[in-house]
């Protein structure tokens, strides 16, 4: 039952409202969930630096698992289509999401992409999310891992610069390290500084160009 | 730049407030925001001032408190603040997912959400029945 309380003229009130601002995403993000669990399809959120090599990571998972089930992909790109582009041309459906002024995706734009397509032949969803390693992890999607790609061409203090994206993250992918070497950034060191954030936290060197640590990063997301 | 669309959720909120009651004048809004969340205060402040602007609720103050972060760690039953990277970069400690107490992984409890806490307001001349906290 409300009470309610009679106000007098010009005198100050204070209301308690206790709204979370926070909660509406979060809503819609477990709505994402069951819908995707209703139908046995795993969502996985790929988020990283512009350039960290989000796109080719999945395009080389897409490769990989395309023949064994049924894998979408939707790219959050605030503008271009050519992310959605290069991963149409391995023939698995692709949701392209415009997030033209946006700094992350949503879940309510997740939601509209879940709607778009045949969640029957599915088991996995990559969703590519923004670049960006800020806004990203202030709201869940509904996916059941949220990978951070960090490349060890944007320097040897990736990690701790950015140290909200990991604390949420299930798995860190460390990509380009054929180029660690060239680029004087120690594998060892960036690894060392996401267990310092998160102890329990997997981290996987790859090179999705060479294609090494892509086994160990297609098994670790087949287990989430 | 998200410090824009949580002004905007938070005006949105009190505007449908404000037409709900008849509220003479918007003196202050209150908000928690989380240790956790990576909205920045200032840029929050400079968006609610620039978006209030010719609305209803112009000139109203925005008070931000922020709310201290708790964690627990499953393995040692640790409650309690997080452990902190005093030495990661030169802002400031970060804080981590690490337990202060056994060194496992912890979860977060408290400290990760934005919220409005409260509305102080004037109501009309002639006076409104609104709903008791």
């Amino acid at each position: 039952m409300i009470q309610t309380i009679e106000a007098s003229p010009d005198e100050i009130y204070d209301i308690e409202l206790e709204h979370s601002l926070l909660e509406a995403n979060a809503r819609l993000a477990k709505e994402n969930r069951a819908l995707l669990d209703r139908h046995g399809v795993t969502a996985i959120d790929v988020m990283g630096a512009i350039g960290s090599g989000k796109t080719t990571l999945i395009s080389r998972l897409v490769e990989r698992l395309k023949d064994r089930f049924g894998v979408a992909v939707f790219n959050g790109d605030a503008t271009t289509s050519t992310d959605a582009d290069l991963i149409a041309n391995q023939s698995v459906p692709v949701v392209q999401i415009a997030t033209v002024n946006g700094c992350h995706l949503d879940a309510n734009l997740v939601g509209k992409a879940l709607r778009k397509i045949s969640l029957e032949p599915l088991r996995l969803v990559f969703i590519e999310n923004i670049g960006n390693l800020i806004c990203p992890a202030e709201f869940p999607l509904g996916s059941k891992a949220r990978v951070v790609v960090v490349s060890v061409t944007e320097g040897p203090y990736m990690v701790r610069k950015h140290p909200h994206m990991f604390l949420g993250a299930q798995l860190v992918v460390i990509n380009k390290i054929d180029l660690a070497e060239a680029m004087g950034v120690s594998v060892a060191e960036l690894t060392k500084d996401v267990h310092k954030l998160k102890p329990d936290l997997r981290v996987i060197p790859t090179s999705c160009k060479a294609g090494d640590g892509l086994d160990e990063v297609t098994a670790a997301l087949l287990a989430v | 730049m998200h410090e824009l669309s949580v002004a905007s959720a938070v005006v949105e909120k009190v505007l449908e407030f404000v037409s709900a009651h008849s509220v003479k004048k918007v003196l202050a809004v209150r908000l928690e925001i989380g240790e956790l969340s990576h909205i920045e205060a200032e840029q929050l402040r400079f968006c609610y001032v620039a978006i209030t602007e010719q609305t209803p609720i112009q000139d109203s103050a925005l008070e931000i408190e922020t709310v201290e972060a708790v964690v627990n760690c499953e393995r040692c039953r640790y409650r309690g603040r997080p452990k902190y990277w005093d030495d990661a970069l030169s802002v400031g400690p970060i804080p981590t997912m690490e337990c202060p107490n056994c060194g496992a992984a912890v979860e977060i409890a408290e400290g990760n959400d934005c919220a409005i806490k409260s509305i102080r307001f004037a109501v009309e001349d002639d006076g409104l029945a609104i709903p008791a906290a």
